[in-house]
């Protein structure tokens, strides 16, 4: 069978650069095969065969779950660029600024022919270096781009002081301490960069460890995204922790935008490692532990009031007596 | 060379996945994503026109003729000698899906689907509040189910004008077809499920679960029994008397170790062809613990559309590589 084609989604909002990095990315010579999915009501017109319009919509599956909605027009439109003669090497899917990721990202995990045919490579947000901090005051979607962003282009950083900069960079890593920044001027960073991540391979989870375990707890008020990371160094038992995860997602999956972890699961020889979008998750045993080294279990979750779910408490309630 | 000894046919390869194959007569199309239209008839040599720029999306027979939608945004109509009518082009937009009764016929793009009829040069277009998933016109040609997010919409023709009615199911609905008696209509959707409709008291049911999406689905057998693929056995739902599948299960048929992902009914038998993912496909009655007979073993690619002539003389196979078997039946 083929390999699945990877496809980035880009967010952020209006004026922070998208259709910049887009035009770049179409008319760069780079010798490799894209599509680029746009919204037909996006900021400006960008016109190129490479390009399909899409009106986005957001549709909710009848499956009882309330926030399990996916993208029915990229279900469409990947469906049919799989049928294409040229076999992509990456797909782009650009989104509206005030859109949700989400439905993006869930759209991945609930249709197995998008699924089996491609794979979400990785959550790329621009943001304006210049008005992101009002952006993040007065729209609730602006900090979810951030919260769901594997990667963050702090765009336009020659027009900001370097002390605003740093301000508003450490904003960003409140929110999402876990994604990658790079600065950029006029989006101008190797497409590599941003495109080719593998970033919710399963795989390479187990790549970001040196990161993990850093994050704070500061809160500023209860609307406000933050993130918060468990470790274990004794072993985990597996079915008290599928027990309180499932309950967990299933009651407070709204709140909870993303989770990860490499876990140690008394009798497994490998590393449990998973991924999580709001309610729907992706786990399997991969990659051994170091040999001799110490078997430290991690997650990670990031979201809204997510100091009312008693994580720690539920965290330690899993491991083993 | 075919992978079974009891086949004994011609392979073609495209230079894209095969989307469609209709049968016109003791003629077969199949399009596939590399805008190429090919024909297959007994005791002649394939014939490919090219047609589209990119995808084929769609395709329906209109009497002799054939109707494509393709990813270039163009709504064309093709003869059997391949002469190609340009009907409508929306540029940037795809055609999503077509759909003829052999008198009426319809295509959509985006979140309208436009009506031709035959006194009348341009179409009527019928607007809805999602992207069209499926159309599909009853057999009396006064009626066009539109499939679309939240259901499906009914539209009526008296005289020149349509009117609409909306069977509400939450969810997104894909594919659509009415009965062959035109008294029922069925969806499928973006959850591994089917839903149908009685359209005399608008009673509804669903037909489900289904460990996958379903991909195809085809009116087979004496009952008439709509076929889907879906499951690890070919699902025959009947839609005998006035009460259809309510309140009755299906008959499974053609079982096996992989899930089905084409069906086809095949004329006269009460029969039904089921093609799996792994490229296997079989032929069996639509009756319980009927033996399926093997017509093609597997092959690893996944069939993506089966076709047979009128009279049952020869099968067609394409699979998600572009592979396409044309063989006799023995």
């Amino acid at each position: 069978m083929n390999a699945q084609v990877p496809v980035t989604v880009l967010t952020g909002f209006l004026g922070a650069g998208k259709t910049t990095l887009l035009n770049r990315i179409l008319t760069e010579q780079h010798g490799r095969r894209f599509a680029v999915i746009v919204n037909e009501f996006g900021e400006e017109g960008i016109d190129n065969d490479l390009v399909v319009d899409v009106d986005e919509e957001v549709f909710e599956m009848n499956n009882g779950c309330i926030c399990c909605t996916v993208r029915g027009d990229l279900i469409r439109i990947l469906s049919g660029l799989m049928k294409r003669a040229d076999k992509l090497d990456a797909i782009i899917v650009e989104t509206t600024g005030l859109a949700d990721p989400a439905p993006v990202a869930q759209t991945f995990f609930v249709d197995q022919e998008v699924a089996d045919r491609t794979a979400l490579d990785a959550i790329v947000t621009m943001a304006d270096a210049v008005h992101l901090e009002l952006q993040l005051d007065d729209h609730h979607e602006a900090e979810e781009q951030i919260a769901f962003a594997d990667v963050i282009l702090l765009n336009k950083t020659d027009l900001v002081d370097p002390a605003i900069l740093d301000r508003v960079e450490a904003r960003i890593k409140k929110i999402n301490p876990y994604a990658k920044i790079r600065r950029t001027t006029r989006c101008d960073l190797p497409l590599d960069e941003i495109l080719g991540l593998d970033a919710f391979s399963l795989d390479r989870i187990t790549e970001f460890e040196p990161d993990f375990l850093e994050s704070d707890h500061d809160h500023e008020h209860d609307d406000d995204i933050s993130s918060i990371s468990l470790a274990s160094e004794t072993a985990l038992d597996y079915d008290k922790f599928e027990r309180w995860f499932s309950t967990l997602l299933r009651t407070q999956g709204q709140n909870i935008l993303r989770s990860k972890g490499i876990l140690d699961f008394q009798g497994m020889d490998k590393r449990y490692v998973f991924q999580g979008v709001h309610m729907l998750m992706d786990g399997a045993p991969m990659g051994d532990w170091p040999e001799g080294g110490q078997r430290t279990s991690k997650i990670v979750f990031i979201g809204r009031d997510l100091e009312s779910m008693r994580l720690q408490e539920g965290f330690d309630a899993c491991k083993v007596a | 060379m075919p992978t079974d000894p009891k086949v004994n046919g011609v392979q073609q390869r495209t230079g894209a996945p095969v989307v469609n194959a209709s049968t016109v007569g003791e003629v077969i199309v199949v399009t596939s994503g590399d805008g190429s239209l090919r024909l297959f008839q007994p005791d002649r040599d394939p014939l490919v026109f090219n047609t589209h720029e990119g995808v084929i999306l769609s395709m329906a027979r209109e009497s002799r003729y054939l109707l494509t939608g393709g990813e270039d945004g163009r709504f064309l109509r093709v003869s059997l000698k391949g002469e190609v009518e340009e009907i409508a082009s929306f540029g940037s937009k795809w055609v999503d899906c077509v759909a003829s009764d052999g008198e009426h016929f319809a295509c959509s793009s985006g979140r309208v689907a436009y009506v031709w009829s035959p006194d009348r040069s341009q179409p009527v277009p019928l607007e809805h509040q999602s992207t069209v998933g499926g159309l599909a016109f009853n057999a009396r040609g006064n009626q066009l189910a539109v499939a679309h997010y939240g259901g499906v919409t009914i539209w009526t023709r008296r005289g020149i004008k349509w009117t609409k009615s909306v069977l509400a199911y939450k969810g997104f609905h894909a594919s659509v077809t009415f009965s062959p008696n035109g008294k029922f209509v069925v969806s499928t959707m973006q959850e591994n499920a089917l839903h149908g409709w009685r359209l005399s008291d608008n009673a509804d049911f669903s037909m489900s679960p289904y460990p996958a999406k379903i991909k195809s689905i085809a009116w087979a057998g004496n009952a008439p029994y709509l076929v889907t693929s879906g499951a690890s056995e070919a699902v025959c739902w009947p839609f005998k008397g006035k009460d259809g599948p309510m309140g009755k299960g299906p008959i499974c048929v053609a079982g096996r170790k992989q899930i089905v992902s084409c069906v086809q009914g095949f004329p006269d038998v009460n029969g039904v062809l089921a093609g799996f993912h792994d490229g296997t496909v079989v032929l069996s009655q639509i009756k319980p613990e009927s033996d399926a007979v093997v017509l093609r073993n597997a092959t690893g690619v996944e069939v993506t559309a089966i076709a047979v002539t009128e009279t049952g003389s020869h099968i067609l196979i394409g699979d998600a590589e572009g592979e396409i078997l044309w063989f006799k039946m023995q």
